[in-house]
């Protein structure tokens, strides 16, 4: 990568971020405050950026993880969860 | 990696003092952080140091002291590196999140210092997004170093609220209001012990300085009650006022704040080496929440206990232990003029969500605790899968107990009767846990085993 504003995917739509950016100060910066659904009925959403509330977790290729805990990476797919239940 | 003595885990002000007091006596130490840079959430780090939220300077003066004594000595340290439990071996498994795999340690001392939590009492519409802990917005200010966009209400109690309000306006982005529940605040008579604490009086009178100026208004007695998300994506606060008066108001953010708790529920409770087990010791604002510079000196203390397990060296002196007194009274003298009780739960509405990982409500609970046959905490959790969720109890136990305990007038339960503190005390992927660290592990599992 040369170029110095990078990006990746939110459901598909592309999201730059700055460096030592976390997926969720990415996603704060492109306005992006609803994750859509979350683990559990409420939906996923940034709330209390320590990694401890699990409110944030997305689908960071394939893997549920914090939105404020992982690192933003060129390239990556990241998604909203797979609802748990309708 | 190589063989430790001790491991520390978190890189806040507590660790990173362990640490180095513990690397400075010649033992070998490695220090984990779940994130991707030594701070904690006090002295979070800007991803371009160039754009620094403003903080106190004796705030960020302790924070490089404390970085250089670090990086002085040997101590290891690994970044993106998370605490998922003590096993039944004694092994210490910790995630290595960027590779997704799973550490098993054998260590002779294990020191938890992973920071405190923000209380956020229920109300209806917490649960939504936009709705952020103060805390939360504050670490996000500090990372990106610019303030939240759209328009932000900060709501609750305490010390941080001021803060943080005041950061944001040096970043060009003041809330549209403080709305501190407590009416107790500029009472001379509550507020009279905290003169003993010049320090903080001066940040509090720098930060509201910077208010007045800014117009930011700071509504004591206020509240807000309830939050609903309008149709175009904002959020409609129902606010009710120390007279009582009832107004409405539309923002884009609400951050809210209702003190600070330590966070040991789930961890792996302070004990001595068994033949199996390393020494356990908690420090910091997880064993107890009482500030940043009470956690630096907790750290100390929890070094020094450790050296002293492990080499017979005597505890060196009793100042840091003078310090976590100091603070302690410091945060009584605090809590005295901020309002961090707990309000009539059971007013609630039915639909209000109690926790917020498995969207229970207060009016399930409330069902559970009408029965004649009064459920535990752990039944609670269990049949009510209350405190059953992924964030495993830590924003909801709390409210679910004062329920328990304002319904059957009895005293409330502790967090830990409802979770217990088994591992993994935060949810680890199955890809790391299937990973050849366990494998080895297993095998070295003495038999009888069954736990």
């Amino acid at each position: 990568m040369t170029d110095r504003s990078e990006s990746f995917f939110w459901n598909g739509q592309r999201i730059s971020f700055e460096p030592a950016d976390t997926i969720a100060a990415a996603l704060e910066r492109a306005g992006v405050t609803d994750f859509g659904a979350g683990q559990g009925p409420c939906n996923a959403r940034y709330f209390c950026g320590i990694g401890a509330c699990q409110a944030c977790v997305v689908s960071v290729g394939g893997t549920p993880a914090e939105a404020c805990l992982t690192p933003a990476q060129a390239g990556q797919q990241v998604r909203t969860l797979k609802p748990v239940r309708q | 990696m190589r063989s430790m003595d001790v491991l520390v885990i978190g890189g806040g002000p507590a660790g990173v003092a362990a640490a180095a007091e513990m690397a400075r006596s010649g033992l070998k130490v490695t220090l984990c952080e779940q994130g991707g840079a030594l701070g904690g959430a006090i002295h979070r780090q800007p991803g371009n140091p160039a754009r620094a939220v403003p903080v106190p300077r004796a705030q960020s003066a302790r924070w490089h002291k404390l970085s250089a004594l670090l990086a002085k000595t040997d101590a290891e340290v690994l970044t993106f590196h998370a605490f998922i439990g003590l096993d039944a071996t004694g092994a210490v498994l910790v995630e290595d999140r960027r590779q997704g795999r799973l550490l098993v340690l054998r260590v002779r001392a294990l020191v938890l210092a992973v920071g405190g939590l923000e209380r956020v009492v229920p109300r209806p519409g917490w649960h939504l997004p936009g709705v952020v802990t103060v805390g939360g917005l504050q670490v996000m200010m500090k990372v990106t170093g610019r303030g939240p966009a759209g328009s932000v209400l900060l709501a609750g109690s305490g010390p941080l609220l001021l803060a943080v309000a005041a950061q944001m306006t040096a970043l060009g982005a003041p809330p549209l209001a403080i709305l501190e529940r407590s009416r107790q605040v500029l009472s001379p008579l509550r507020a009279a012990p905290l003169l003993l604490w010049p320090r903080y009086l001066a940040e509090a009178a720098g930060y509201m300085r910077r208010l007045m100026q800014a117009g930011v208004p700071w509504r004591l007695g206020s509240s807000v009650q309830t939050i609903r998300p309008t149709d175009d994506g904002r959020l409609e606060t129902v606010i009710v006022d120390g007279a009582g008066a009832v107004s409405r108001i539309v923002v884009d953010k609400v951050a809210l704040h209702d003190g600070l708790r330590s966070n040991s529920d789930g961890l792996p409770p302070a004990a001595h080496a068994t033949d199996r087990n390393p020494h356990v010791v908690l420090a910091g604002d997880c064993r107890e929440a009482l500030g940043g510079v009470a956690a630096i000196a907790d750290g100390r203390n929890a070094a020094q206990q450790v050296i002293a397990r492990l080499t017979g060296a005597p505890p060196m002196s009793s100042a840091s232990r003078r310090i976590v007194d100091t603070e302690r009274r410091a945060q009584q003298a605090l809590a005295n003029i901020f309002d961090f009780g707990i309000p009539d739960l059971l007013k609630l509405p039915d639909e209000t969500i109690l926790c917020r990982c498995e969207g229970r409500t207060v009016g399930a609970l409330r069902q559970m605790l009408a029965t004649d046959d009064q459920p535990s905490p752990r039944e609670i959790k269990l049949n009510g899968r209350i405190g059953m969720g992924s964030c495993q109890g830590r924003f909801c136990v709390e409210w679910a107990g004062a329920m328990l305990a304002q319904q059957t007038c009895s005293a409330q339960p502790a967090g830990a009767e409802f979770i217990g503190n088994r591992w993994p005390s935060r949810p680890v992927a199955i890809r790391s846990l299937l990973g050849p660290a366990v494998a080895d592990a297993i095998s070295s599992i003495p038999p009888n085993e069954s736990d």
